[in-house]
């Protein structure tokens, strides 16, 4: 399990101040590294497009840190370049979609079944949830990230971000009822 | 969704214990008195809960690619390539075909053509709009500039018995060093002294000449360095006076 930051919500991301500020080191990238492959698994269920996305990810953040800000949240900023990278690829491959389906009248970008990771059963449920709502809630919830980091991830103002999570912790309650549903009616049959 | 009299603010607040002590306080007495809130806060709360007890349970395996030292080391693999590749785009852009020489004695040789790069900076150095030199040869001793750069080379031809004379000069980059253009006059027409370090095998160009359009160009090697004189060539006999001098 991944224990999750506790950071009081109008404080700076304190654990990140432990972190050298004047240099990108390759201890702080690997001590992130577990937590950018774990959040680009989520994002793309694909183990293999998940390394790809971190890997592009370090270089983006090694080419850029001279550019970055001085101070700020290390983590949210690796976030963000990820998250971006992730729509752009999205973006880039739902236009290579249309284009296909042009040809095949199919849904022939789709990830194909085997690759495609196995949740698992205690997060199967949050699976269902659309890819905003999951960034979301795997960024407070098992990030532990400030709300107002959220924000800058998500390039949203900050009451957008408490709306929506709000939102995908309703959408995520109302599955886990469905499931518990569905298991009841399981037994009584 | 019913309007509530907490904000979603606080209510996250307070399944993600990010609340301070009184605030905390206070939305604890208020949920007291409205335990259908209070139940769907604390069902929130678990949900996050099995969310991060789930989180850990991704099979990572370890993917050497990713480690930091392999990223910044595959970076600057790619920086050099770049530099390299910048290094003949300023040729490039402007002159082509670096790899001319590195490749003149393999099977592409015969797709490559030697002191292409020399054609083409002519080409772009001889033109109305040409980019400006970097020393003119009224500024300021043309040879001591160009030994600066390429100690024991050639002196600069003379090509005055052609009615030429050196007008300025520019330093060009190729992949294998610095490179140099020497642009000589005669009475509006030019002709282009070029000066490069050979290809990446240390390959020195047999003495030949060759014909390339409208222009032509000699080239040899010597004291370490490739050579080329390049010239239009609108009439042969023109052309084979510059060569000869």
């Amino acid at each position: 399990m991944i224990q999750p930051v506790r950071v009081p919500p109008d404080a700076p991301a304190s654990t990140d101040d432990e972190m050298p500020a004047d240099e990108l080191s390759d201890a702080v990238l690997r001590q992130l590294l577990p937590r950018l492959r774990r959040f680009a698994l989520r994002l793309t269920r694909d183990s293999v497009a998940a390394d790809d996305l971190v890997q592009s990810t370090l270089e983006r953040a090694l080419t850029r840190w001279r550019g970055r800000r001085p101070q700020g949240d290390v983590r949210a900023w690796l976030f963000t370049i990820l998250y971006r990278q992730f729509l752009d690829a999205q973006r880039r491959s739902r236009r290579y979609a249309r284009l296909l389906s042009w040809f095949a009248g199919s849904d022939a970008a789709a990830p194909s079944a085997e690759r495609e990771v196995i949740a698992r059963s205690s997060l199967d449920v949050f699976e269902r949830l659309p890819e905003a709502q999951r960034t979301l809630l795997w960024l407070v919830s098992v990030e532990g990230m400030s709300y107002k980091a959220v924000a800058d991830v998500l390039d949203v103002p900050l009451g957008t971000v408490m709306s929506r999570l709000s939102r995908a912790r309703s959408a995520l309650r109302e599955l886990h009822e469905g499931q518990a549903g569905e298991a009841r009616l399981r037994i009584l049959k | 969704m019913k309007e509530r009299a907490i904000d979603d603010l606080t209510r996250n607040a307070y399944v993600d214990g990010q609340l301070d002590p009184s605030q905390l306080q206070a939305l604890q007495a208020y949920l007291r008195a409205h335990p259908d809130e209070a139940q769907e806060l604390e069902a929130w709360r678990r949900d996050a809960q099995r969310l991060r007890e789930g989180a850990g349970g991704d099979d990572l395996p370890g993917n050497p690619a990713l480690d930091p030292a392999a990223v910044r080391a595959g970076l600057r693999v790619r920086t050099r390539r770049r530099m390299a590749m910048a290094a003949s785009l300023v040729v490039a852009v402007a002159i082509g075909g670096v790899t001319g020489w590195s490749a003149r004695d393999t099977a592409l040789a015969s797709r490559v053509l030697p002191m292409q790069d020399a054609m083409q900076a002519y080409r772009l150095f001889a033109s109305a709009d040409a980019p400006q030199p970097d020393v003119l040869a009224d500024a300021g001793d043309l040879q001591g500039w160009l030994d600066a750069y390429f100690a024991h080379a050639e002196r600069l031809p003379n090509l005055s018995d052609s009615g030429f004379r050196p007008v300025g000069a520019r330093l060009l980059a190729t992949d294998q060093g610095p490179a140099a253009l020497v642009i000589y006059e005669n009475a509006g027409r030019r002709a282009t002294f070029y000066i490069r370090p050979p290809g990446p095998g240390g390959q020195f160009l047999a003495q030949g000449s060759r014909r390339d359009g409208e222009l032509v160009a000699r080239y040899w090697s010597g004291r370490g360095y490739n050579y080329a004189l390049v010239t239009a060539g609108d009439g042969r006999g023109q052309a084979a006076q510059v060569g000869e001098s």
